[in-house]
């Protein structure tokens, strides 16, 4: 009977999935094959690796996502390595119930696109499900081992405490299973205890790396939660080096590989060598990344640093950075030079400085003469001397950038803390030749928090005033520049004294002409701020956020931010059932327009909710998310003036994602995903948008070494009256052989409909010895009466 | 027969205390109502415990030890026991010479647990504690309560001053007997005397090489070889 019964579910979910239609990781893209996200849970990062078909002809990836709820995609670059580019999603932006997430690639062509495609035109953005950490997993506490934690065979301890789980869960029937063997027979049962103990099995702990697996069962004998854990296991003698020496451990790899795209066939090589080593209270992490891909005249691809760290005081990473500012400031940008701080509690102070843009020369185009010369962005004065003319159109150089930021703060956080942000960042005008308006910029800022009840009632605000100069070429005015140019009767009316005393003030921070910016400070278009109070009580984590960003708000440390916006958003996620159903709602009312700047305001309404269940029962999780995006301007297309302006557009979006973990013969897994959006747009683009998009995918674990993966995958779509529809079928499987020192993995995916494709990967990697790998990775892209693109590679790696 | 019965029955008894003893049978006792709060992770050289149940004699304690609400641990000269709380919410390093009782009641899937530090020097790791739930360092003299800190604490029972020393986060104390009460932040520690004067300080040399000392968990070991045979001591070094 209770066969039967996962039978039907079984069934029902994969009619769902063939009605109505989505699995984002099979949409299509000419530069992603696919993406991996691992498990993601509330306060956990999660590493996001989009597996690139080719690396030819792309500048940069930025992966932009949105947690639940907030008012704005982050930007982060991602960091392109061999074939796959990867981001980490810090651990405070994984929240439930789900993250919105694309990927904007650069091409060195100047040419932009998102994946998945048509985010601008209102595709819908992927979604990774975020489960909370409140529920099972909080309820099951593995006491020993940690994570990754190094242990003798006379401390080996697995410990397993079931104080926090609910009543309806069966202690005793709970199995551990050590590298795959059953030892539940071998386990105390103490209470709410669940205690194996190497010391009472002597010699029969093997030395290396170990997997437990505690399959938890309630009391009507359905699996309930299931808990993996790696640790290893280590001699005394290593044990007593780790702990009162220095320990060190690392990896290098090399890899080889060839790809032939649209007929032409390339070669790349790469070396990447990691190196983590901790001795006392320090840490100290070195990396490299060494890729042919690496040209001097795009912004670097080689990747180098080096961190220090000692306890929770003193930090220092060298090379290519990612400081952390306060948001407004500098965050998630890349710095090859240095970030440190040093936090002593009561005084902190954060630094970070460094090139954040590589120069690369530009080239001339076309020479003029004095009188011949166009008045073009592009055309510049030119070395007569050097190249017999005065004038030229170039090619652009871009210019070496520099940022410098500095934060002090006092206060631990903990409870408050309170900061100050200085950032300047400068074009070197001398690092090429054919540049033009090379730019400087200050930033002033500072951030505040306050947490009360045990941070149950959080305060956090920050502030923070830009200035920029468009065009530091021409240098600071001199004080006769000034009195020829300003005063009664002059070009300027002003009081050239007091400019005189500004540029004194200003001049210390920034270069003062008449290209600095902002034009109407009273205004406060370089004013950026935002505030958020949060309160935690009663089930409820409500938060509500104040943002505003003038039009001219600009940090050379946050190129991804949005400007031009004023209101506020509200969010409020409420935990129900002993935490087994939550419900999330979201409001959301900006409008731009700050400085009068446009021809019409317009205002962006968003309401946002979800409901998850995650049951503690034999039932699947179940995620349903509503978007509803309204943008109006006020504005209409039969207006003869302003009706081209006209922005008036309605999204409406559902999506339902369902995961259930079951025994059907084997253990089954099996996650569905639907999704529907509609936009309607009454601008005179008429840019009207119907998605949807259902998948579904199998994994099956036949055996402790074999287990396969399928998946269906159903797209369809009308942007602007155009159709286009297809489905992909994905056929998998990973095979471990030679007491697991073979591992085979392949998949087939044949694409049908309006988008045809045939996609083949295979994977074989070899363990030689016990630190050295080998491994094969073949990959065919075959498009019917078109092209077949392939990637072969070879990788090397050897752990030290 | 009658003798014979009672020679097999007392033979028999005899076996099972003798393998009882041995360590044959279940190694933790089974005789405590409800479940443990506590457990023993891991264990360098001279560790004992004893139940609320039986006080008379103190028992080697192995790793994987269960501790009943008023167990005790009790370490001897360069031990180390490292006890875990059952709810995950604390690590607690009873160092060498140190006695220390383990109270926790359950309620509502919370656990309230209470240390108390007999003697010697415990350093301690212990997280956010939810609402409603609590987590008490005691000395003799002292009673601290811990939401999410580091640090050590120690009690010299000779002339009963305890000291608390933090590394993060922070702890409000009061002296029991004076009712003298002060709290504890980050990097620095106090010292409460026995008629509750309290001593602040910043972090000082002697107090970070202690705090140093009660992280450090490593044992080592020492092989004398002689003509009849060879002895292994396992130690904890400084």
């Amino acid at each position: 009977m209770k066969k039967n019964f996962h039978l039907f579910k079984t069934v029902i979910l994969v009619l769902l999935a063939s009605v109505c239609g989505n699995y984002n990781f099979a949409q299509i893209s000419d530069v992603i094959s696919s993406i991996k996200t691992g498990q993601a849970k509330e306060g956990q990062p999660i590493n996001i690796i989009a597996e690139l078909r080719s690396t030819a002809n792309i500048a940069g990836i930025l992966f932009a996502y949105k947690p639940f709820g907030e008012s704005e995609f982050i930007k982060q670059e991602m960091l392109i390595t061999a074939n796959s580019a990867s981001v980490l999603i810090p651990a405070e932006n994984v929240k439930p119930p789900f993250i919105e997430y694309y990927f904007q690639i650069d091409m060195e062509d100047g040419a932009s696109q998102t994946y998945p495609l048509g985010i601008n035109e209102g595709t819908a953005p992927f979604q990774i499900n975020v489960t909370t950490i409140s529920g099972k997993d909080k309820e099951i506490i593995v006491l020993s081992p940690n994570s990754g934690e190094f242990l003798t065979p006379d401390d080996f301890l697995i410990s397993i405490s079931f104080i926090k789980a609910p009543d309806n869960v069966d202690i005793k029937a709970t199995k551990v299973f050590l590298d795959g063997s059953d030892i539940s027979s071998q386990a105390l049962f103490a209470g709410d205890l669940i205690i194996f103990s190497g010391e009472n099995f002597p010699g029969s702990i093997s030395l290396g790396s170990k997997l437990i697996k505690i399959e938890v069962y309630d009391k009507n004998g359905n699996l309930y939660n299931t808990i993996t854990r790696n640790f290893e296991v280590i001699s005394k003698e290593i044990a007593q080096q780790i702990a009162a020496r220095f320990a060190y451990s690392g990896d290098l790899r090399i890899e080889g590989r060839n790809e032939v795209y649209n007929n032409t066939s390339t070669g790349y090589g790469n070396f990447t060598a990691n190196f983590n080593s901790t001795y006392s209270n320090w840490k100290a992490n070195g990396y490299m990344y060494v890729t042919s891909e690496e040209k001097s005249y795009l912004q670097p691809v080689n990747r180098f640093s080096a961190s220090f760290q000692s306890g929770d005081w003193l930090n220092i990473q060298v090379g290519d950075v990612y400081p952390r500012f306060p948001n407004l400031i500098l965050d998630g940008k890349r710095v090859r030079g240095f970030s440190g701080g040093i936090n002593l509690g009561f005084f902190n102070i954060q630094t970070g400085f460094g090139e954040v843009t590589r120069k690369v020369e530009g080239s001339i185009i076309q020479k003029y003469s004095a009188d011949s010369a166009p008045l073009e962005s592009n055309v510049i004065a030119i070395d007569r001397n050097k190249y017999g003319a005065p004038f030229a159109s170039v090619n652009l150089a871009t210019y070496t950038r520099n940022i410098f930021a500095i934060r002090p703060s006092f206060g631990t956080g903990e409870n408050f803390q309170w900061g100050f942000s200085y950032l300047h960042g400068k074009d070197d005008p001398k690092s090429v030749e054919f540049g033009a308006r090379p730019k400087e910029n200050a930033v002033f800022g500072t951030d505040m928090k306050l947490a009360l009840d045990d941070q149950n009632f959080l305060i956090t605000g920050q502030a923070a005033l830009s200035i920029v100069n468009n065009d530091i070429s021409t240098g600071t005015l001199s004080d006769a520049q000034i009195d020829s140019v300003f005063g009664s009767g002059s070009f300027f009316d002003a009081d050239p004294d007091i400019i005189k005393r500004i540029k004194n003030i200003l001049g210390r921070f920034i270069t003062v002409n008449q290209y600095i910016g902002p034009l109407n400070p009273g205004e406060l278009s370089s004013l950026g701020a935002e505030g958020t109070v949060r309160l935690n009580y009663f089930n409820n984590t409500l938060k509500v956020t104040y943002i505003y960003r003038g039009n001219d708000y600009i940090s050379f440390g946050q190129n991804f931010l949005r400007t031009d916006v004023q209101g506020i958003n509200l969010f409020d996620r409420i935990r129900m059932f002993d935490n087994q159903v939550f419900l999330a709602l979201g409001y959301e009312d900006l409008h731009d327009n700050l400085q009068k700047t446009k021809v019409a305001t317009t205002k962006y309404k968003t309401y946002s909710a979800s409901l998850s269940y995650f049951p503690r029962t034999d039932f699947p999780d179940l995620t349903f998310g509503y978007y509803r995006y309204d943008r109006n301007n006020g504005l209409n297309i039969s207006d003869t003036v302003n009706g081209l302006y006209t922005v008036n557009d309605l999204t409406n979006r559902f999506s339902l994602s369902a995961g259930y973990r079951f025994n059907w013969r084997v253990r089954q897994s099996v996650s569905l995903s639907l999704s529907t959006s509609a936009r309607d747009d009454n601008s005179l683009a008429n840019a009207d948008v119907t998605y949807s998009s259902a998948g579904l995918t199998v994994n099956s674990f036949w055996l402790s070494d074999f287990n396969s993966t399928f998946n269906v995958f159903y797209y369809a779509s009308k942007i602007a009256g155009d159709e286009f529809d297809y489905v992909t079928f994905s056929l998998g499987g990973e095979y471990r052989l030679l007491q697991n020192k073979l591992k085979l993995a392949f998949s087939l995916s044949p694409s049908f409909g309006d988008f045809k494709r045939q996609a083949l990967e295979f994977t074989a990697s070899y363990n030689i010895i016990q630190n050295l790998d080998l491994m094969f990775q073949l990959r065919i892209y075959r498009i019917p009466g078109q092209s077949t693109n392939s990637i072969v590679g070879l990788v090397s790696s050897m752990a030290i | 027969m009658n003798s014979k019965v009672l020679l097999i029955s007392g033979c028999f008894i005899a076996a099972v205390v003798f393998l009882g003893n041995a360590g044959i049978f279940t190694d933790y006792p089974d005789n405590l109502d409800g479940s443990p709060v506590a457990l023993v992770k891991k264990i360098v050289k001279d560790v004992t415990y004893r139940t609320a149940v039986d006080k008379s004699d103190w028992e080697i304690a192995k790793t994987g030890q269960p501790l009943y609400d008023g167990g005790e641990v009790k370490t001897g000269i360069k031990s180390l026991a490292l006890v875990l709380f059952t709810d995950g919410s604390g690590l607690l390093r009873v160092r060498e010479n140190s006695i220390l009782h383990i109270y926790g009641q359950t309620e509502n899937k919370k656990l309230n647990k209470d240390a108390f530090l007999e003697k010697g020097l415990i350093g301690f790791d212990v997280t956010k504690q939810q609402q409603e739930e609590e987590f008490k360092l005691t000395t003799p003299t002292v009673v601290a309560s811990i939401r999410g800190t580091a640090g050590f604490m120690s009690f010299d029972n000779q002339d009963s001053t305890t000291t608390i020393f933090l590394e993060h986060g922070e702890v409000d104390f009061k002296h029991t007997i004076s009712g003298n009460s002060g709290k504890v932040t980050s990097g620095k520690s106090a010292l409460i005397y026995s008629n509750g004067n309290i001593s602040y300080d910043s972090i000082s040399t002697t107090n970070k090489k202690i705090y140093k000392f009660t992280r450090t968990t490593s044992s080592k070991k020492i092989i004398i070889e002689t003509k009849y045979g060879s002895f292994e001591i396992n130690y904890y070094s400084e």
